[in-house]
């Protein structure tokens, strides 16, 4: 292979070296400034605990909302390799540093952590002293106890991280000697982890979000999470290699194919999200057990209702219908625009997800939540620029790539 | 390098395999150079020669053999099916408190076998997965022949058959009533029937170039007018093929979504109940995953047979069928975690009526039905983890026929466990099929297999046009890379 | 089809030529020959190949084709279809409850409207594409040359037509020649006989023939009369394996389907036909006259009845009124209410008696209730008045007779068991005979406080 490209032109922009303390600082800042909206809104009132209740419960919501990127991006590396894809292969590097900023992101799960030792039971019902819910009580005496809680996320962060380092030290090693053995080792291990990946991925959406409503139940949860992860990942992979172009590099590796690409990943996991959400509420609507619908009822009440089913048109009707076209989804600016809304609707979808269970739908503690939100993508924006810097931005010497760089969409 | 190893072990397998020596493997990728989909240095003309002679020539005298044999089972079933309309659906063991049985079962069954061919043609070809061609269209082709025999179960198990048209929104001038669109049993009316039709247009429309082959290799005269009608006189002018290929993506987009939906439905059948082991969220997409999984092998179970009757190894090869097995092996250990999933989630809710549901199905009356699909749903898939397996006619459609029993009784696991004991311990009950239940269960596949042989004598068997344009595809691509092109 | 004529005249005609067509090996010069043809100007060009070639559309400058646009709109007009028809005869035209579920668009909707989106877009697509490509079309001249058959084979072809603007026989021919096809024909007008043969157009005649019979057949059913009793194809309910009431049987040795009641047994509700509470005479002595005469007298009494005949004194008289007419019933009535005389009670009996009894009898009792105003004046005469309760007939019933007409119906009245229960009834009894004291009530029998309101309303 003869792919004569500048090496700067697969590096970091230099602008954004920078930019990391500033982005961390902003984000350390926001995310205060968040939490002060969440006790400000609730400071004259006597019940302190409901401001604490918003600051855990944006906390979560947020947390998941950036992590969900890197588990996405996890999932797509594994999945690419399991079918031998040669498409992305000029993409695969910045999902691979996303996947890398998984042990990262675990530090920022930490406050949870100290939150339940602690002994707080403001985000889980579970751990608190005196539950008078009969079937919480007798789930926290073993399964949703603090202790195996806390085990089993050590266990899922210490099988994605082994996974993503192991996958990102071996196309490391590729770009040092272009071996095609690597990709064949990779390709050979993608099976197994990818099982072991959707089992630890759908316990932790049972674990870190499920379990907030600790009497409710769904099966159909971890698919749920998934989905929007997924969706969330191509969207941010979109603004990603957008940013990156902008700053002029990998311009020539990324085509206007590989762009047609994760736009029509992207509208097919906003059909995805779409359908499993659907799913879910039909089959509880329909059936009427009050053990379930309760679920819905906490996003209706409250004030919640208008937010609740604004969901509809920011995650499913809108993106649906502007990316339906061929055009949009070919046209880079366009594209942005759609992967930005879906990032702001995943966002969206993180918190009907979470913040209904904290309290009644207030204003300030929301606009709080929104910063919170902010603040997180700050924090994930410098750790994305850590984690790059001196990591070329595509795996230069995989085999598979002339076949990234040849390949056209043809009709769709 | 895979071939090495395999001759100097003597396994089951490789006794299967040196059975035939026109096998080739294929399965194997140097990264960066994608290996042949079709074997034998085929031209286009060798393409057209090898799908033709299967219509053209003699059939073999398996065909005929297979032929009467269940062209004679299916002609029993319709007696029977004519037998029942006569007597009435108490022939079946359906009995109080197991309303839902054996039809409903096989229903399913069917229905889930007939979602490979869509999925094939339509997501496959959505994710440029180019060793379809090869296979999609015999798989659309058992597709419609499954969603037939499906489609004959609930048309009969609503007791008055002759009335069955009544699930349609039809203004009538004696009832003045519409149907209930808020039932579930008429979505599926709605999902199944525009399920059948759509694949039916899409297996036709995909058809048309093939057919023209047909009519222009055809020597009677006869022949050729029949091929003439059936592919509507087509050119292969670009102009056509232009708007064909917009139609064929189009119709591919419309027919996935269609795809996850029918079994989607199906799902809901059950799901929107309350009935415990029924009502659980999972259940549309873990429907859609059995039905993927049962499909595949059926199709493994037809086409391994097709390919050594027919020669056509060079066509469907080894990596077609290393690919199929693999989905298998996806989605078998889909479907084994969205049971874990469950059996999770039975104990995890401390709802008392699903913990003792899912407790009942393991180990109450019926844990041989239960331990029967976990054994050939579960573990039998797991064996594809090797290779030699994987590849390997004979071990294939051992394990593809352990998936269609295994998916078959799954679908009798939850039915049937289910309803024998519901919420009232007074009524519950013991479910026995009759010989009635055992023998049109059986005499479906007559009419399976027959309109599957008749599809072989008659229509073309493999995609030809487009096989040749992956050719076409991949020679250019050879081309490009010869020439180390990078000009844009 | 100008031509159609001259045909049949000139057997040796020269066929009409429509342009040129050049065959290629393979579709890379296929690709380069269709360069060269378009930068030459001509669009009235086509190629044919045994699958897409990509790359043809540009280099023979075929626009894109509307296709998507026109299923999109299929698509909306699927959606609203399904929507507005749910809507429509779900939430409209035949509502109808079903778990509690809401009228109208609801979450139920969606599975419907994603299929008929679904059914409306793919079928578009199939037929748009039909329609565009104008197909079906088995008669083009492009056939005529055998060499063509392998365009669906391995071959490529590249067709200029003589419709083109700037076509030149010559110059075209020169043009192809130029990019070395493996053969160059002119293409030519089919000249073989173009009709059917007859045996194909007798056998479709026959087919549709025999096709509108069963239609006729269908139509001659539904459309006529007949005295005929139905062909049932189908038996529906309409004969079960049962036995109706005064068939006969083999099954049992008396013949008799129908059968007696078991020795020993009492049937639901039987221990009714037992209580005066129910009957309003007592049973007891009844059967003490004649236990298996029993109910023949009482359906014969009542048939009698109604024709006027004389009723067949076989009662001892124990009971019987005094002054009861021959058509009267005889029975030993009882004469004595069996519920307790109350306010509640009689507040009860005015309730109902005022819902069921005043359309006809009145609010007083007199025989004039709405009813009767209404049917006297439109019957003119016909009309028999409904009985005043005030009448001594009624006046010197039993209570048990006034009791046992409003269960059982007397004449015109109907029955009024299966609106009233047994409770109800005695207490409307208790309010007919206050609506009969309150006509025939001596002033020794009003209290005495009494006396001087109702000197006051005087």
């Amino acid at each position: 292979m003869n792919l004569n490209y500048e090496k700067s032109s697969i590096e970091l922009p230099e602008a954004w070296r920078a930019k990391a303390p500033f982005f961390l600082a902003a984000g350390v800042i926001l995310l205060m400034l968040g939490f002060l909206c969440a006790f400000g809104g609730n400071s004259n009132g006597e019940d302190n605990s409901l401001g604490f209740r918003y600051l855990c419960h944006s906390y979560l919501a947020n947390f998941v909302y950036v992590f969900t990127f890197t588990l996405g991006a996890l999932f797509f590396i594994l999945v690419q390799f399991l079918t031998r894809a040669g498409w992305s292969t000029s993409i695969r590097r910045v999902a691979e540093i996303l996947m890398m900023m998984i042990p990262y992101l675990g530090l920022l799960f930490l406050p949870i952590i100290a939150m339940l030792f602690w002994g707080s039971s403001a985000l889980y019902e579970w751990n608190g002293k005196n539950i008078h819910n009969s079937v919480i009580a007798s789930k926290a005496s073993f399964y949703l106890s603090k202790e195996f809680f806390t085990a089993r996320t050590v266990v899922y962060f210490t099988f994605w991280i082994l996974t993503a380092n192991w996958f990102f030290r071996i196309s490391r090693a590729q770009d040092e000697s272009g071996d095609a053995e690597l990709s064949l080792l990779r390709q050979k291990w993608a099976g197994p982890l990818i099982m072991l990946f959707s089992l630890s991925a759908s316990f932790a959406a049972f674990d870190w979000l499920m379990s907030i409503d600790a009497d409710w139940y769904s099966t159909i949860f971890g698919v749920y999470l998934f989905a929007g992860s997924q969706m969330s990942f191509f969207a941010m992979m979109i603004v990603i290699n957008m940013l990156l172009q902008n700053a002029g590099k990998i311009q020539k590796l990324v085509t206007v194919e590989h762009f047609h690409d994760m736009g029509k990943f992207l509208f097919g996991f906003v059909m995805f999200w779409s359908y499993i959400a659907f799913s879910q509420l039909v089959l509880i609507w329909y059936a009427n057990i009050p053990e379930e619908t309760f679920w819905y009822q906490v996003r209706l009440d409250n004030g919640w209702m208008t937010f609740s089913y604004c969901i509809i048109p920011i995650h499913f009707i809108i993106p649906f219908l502007f990316l339906m076209s061929r055009h949009i989804r070919r046209n880079r600016t366009a594209l942005t625009i759609g992967a930005v809304w879906l990032l702001f609707a995943h966002w969206y979808d993180m918190t009907f997800l979470v913040m209904p269970n904290a309290g009644p739908a207030q204003l300030v503690p929301l606009f709080g939540h929104l910063l919170g939100g902010f603040g997180m993508l700050s924090i994930f924006a410098s750790m994305f620029i850590w984690r790059a810097d001196g990591v070329p931005l595509v795996a230069m010497r995989d085999p598979r790539l002339p076949e990234a760089m040849s390949y056209t969409n043809p009709i769709l | 390098m895979g071939k090495n190893t395999q001759t100097n072990r003597v396994t089951m397998a490789t006794i299967a395999n040196s059975f035939n020596p026109r096998e080739i493997d294929n399965t194997d990728d140097i990264p960066g150079r994608r290996a042949p989909l079709i074997t034998g240095n085929q031209t286009y003309g060798s393409v057209t020669d090898i799908v033709c002679r299967v219509a053209e020539d003699a059939q073999p005298m398996l065909w005929w053999i297979l032929f009467g044999f269940s062209s004679l089972t299916a002609v029993s079933f319709l007696t029977l099916i004519a037998f029942l309309i006569y007597k009435g659906v108490g022939i079946w063991g359906n009995m109080n408190p197991v309303f839902w049985a054996w039809p409903i079962v096989n229903f399913v069954f069917w229905v889930g076998i007939g979602h490979a061919g869509t999925l094939i043609s339509a997501i496959l070809f959505l994710f440029r997965q180019n060793w379809r061609t090869s296979i999609n269209r015999a798989a659309e082709a058992m597709t419609i022949f499954a969603v037939i025999c499906a489609g004959i179960y609930p048309g009969i198990h609503v007791g008055r058959a002759w009335l069955a048209f009544w699930l349609l929104p039809y203004p009538s001038l004696n009832l003045w009533m519409w149907p209930q669109f808020r039932s579930p049993l008429l979505w599926d009316v709605f999902a199944v029937g525009t399920y059948a039709s759509v694949s039916l247009v899409f297996w036709y429309m995909g058809m048309i170039p093939d057919l023209a082959t047909y009519r222009d290799r055809s020597k009677s005269p006869l022949r050729r007018m029949v091929y003439g009608i059936l592919c509507l006189g087509w050119t292969g002018s670009s102009r056509h093929w232009l708007r064909y290929e917009k139609a064929y993506t189009l119709l591919a987009a419309f027919a996935a979504p269609l795809v996850l939906s029918v079994h989607t439905v199906v799902s809901f059948d059950f799901a929107v109940s309350q009935v415990a082991g029924w009502h659980t969220t999972i259940f549309p997409p873990y429907f859609v995953a059995g039905a993927i999984f049962s499909g595949f092998a059926m199709v493994v179970t037809l086409l391994v047979p097709l390919r050594a009757i027919y020669k056509l190894e060079n066509l469907i090869t080894l990596r077609h069928l290393d690919n199929m097995n693999k989905i298998i092996l996806a989605t078998g250990s889909l479907v084994g975690l969205a049971y874990a999933t469950e059996f999770f989630m039975a104990w995890y809710s401390q709802n008392q009526y699903e913990g003792f549901t899912f407790f009942n199905r393991a180990f109450g009356p019926y844990w041989w039905a239960y331990w029967t699909m976990v054994t050939c749903n579960v573990i039998s898939p797991q064996l594809f983890w090797f290779k030699k397996l994987r590849t390997s006619p004979f071990w294939m459609v051992v394990v593809s026929i352990f998936v269609n029993i295994g998916m078959w009784f799954e679908r009798f696991v939850i039915t049937v466990t289910s309803l024998s004991r519901d919420f009232l311990p007074s009524s519950w009950g013991y479910f026995k099929p009759t010989l009635f239940d055992g023998l049109m269960f059986f005499g479906s596949f007559g009419v399976f297999m027959s309109l599957f042989l008749l599809f072989c004598r008659f229509l073309p068997t493999i995609a030809m046009s487009e096989v040749k344009g992956i050719m076409s595809a991949a020679a250019h691509a050879e081309h490009a890379e010869g020439a180390h092109g990078h000009d844009h | 089809m100008s031509e159609h004529k001259p045909r049949k005249t000139t057997e040796k005609k020269v066929p009409k030529a429509f342009g040129w067509m050049a065959e290629y090996q393979d579709e890379n010069s296929l690709l380069a020959a269709a360069r060269k043809v378009r930068d030459s100007g001509y669009t009235k060009t086509d190629a044919f190949t045994p699958f897409p070639v990509h790359g043809i559309d540009e280099a023979l400058g075929i626009k894109p084709t509307i296709l998507p646009f026109i299923v999109l709109c299929a698509g909306i007009t699927g959606l609203s279809t399904a929507l507005l028809m749910q809507w429509w005869m779900n939430g409209v035209d035949y509502k109808y409850i079903i778990s509690g579920k809401p009228f109208g668009i609801t979450p139920a909707s969606i599975p419907v409207a994603f299929e008929l989106t679904v059914l409306f877009s793919a079928f578009t697509t199939f037929l748009g594409m039909i329609a565009l490509n104008q197909l079906p079309k088995f008669s083009n001249p492009v056939f005529t040359n055998p060499r063509f058959d392998r365009a669906t084979n391995d071959r490529f072809f590249l067709y200029v037509e003589a419709a083109d603007k700037y076509y030149n026989r010559e110059s075209v021919k020169e043009l192809l020649g130029g990019t070395h096809p493996d053969s160059l024909d002119e293409v030519l007008e089919d000249t073989t006989p173009s009709a059917l043969p007859r045996p194909i157009i007798l056998g479709a005649i026959l087919l549709v023939i025999a096709g509108l019979i069963p239609a006729m057949i269908i139509l001659n059913i539904r459309a006529g009369y007949s005295t005929a009793p139905r062909f049932h194809v189908f038996f529906d309910m309409d004969f079960q394996p049962k036995k109706k009431a005064q068939q006969t049987t083999t099954i049992f040795a008396d013949g008799r389907s129908m059968r007696p009641q078991v020795k020993g047994t009492v049937g639901r509700g039987q221990l009714e036909e037992q209580d005066s509470f129910y009957l309003g005479y007592d049973p007891a002595k009844l059967t003490a006259i004649d236990t298996l005469e029993t109910g023949k007298f009482v359906s014969l009494q009542d048939s009698k009845t109604a024709d006027g005949s004389a009723a067949k004194p076989a009662a001892d008289g124990s009971a019987q009124t005094p002054a009861a007419p021959a058509a009267a019933l005889n029975l030993p009535w009882i004469d004595k209410l069996p519920i307790e005389v109350s306010e509640a009670n009689m507040a009860l009996g005015k309730q109902k008696f005022e819902t069921y009894c005043s359309a006809c009898h009145g609010y007083a009792g007199f025989g004039d209730g709405l009813v009767h105003k209404r049917a006297d004046a439109l019957a003119q005469g016909y009309w028999l008045a409904p009985t005043s309760l005030h009448v001594d007939k009624v006046r010197t019933q039993p209570v048990g007779q006034i009791f046992h007409t409003i269960t059982k119906g007397q004449g015109k009245m109907a029955s009024y068991a299966s609106s009233l229960n047994p409770k109800e009834r005695w207490a409307i009894v208790l309010y007919v005979r206050a609506l009969q004291k309150s006509r025939n009530a001596d002033m020794s029998e009003v209290p005495a406080d009494m006396v001087k309101t109702l000197d006051e309303v005087k």
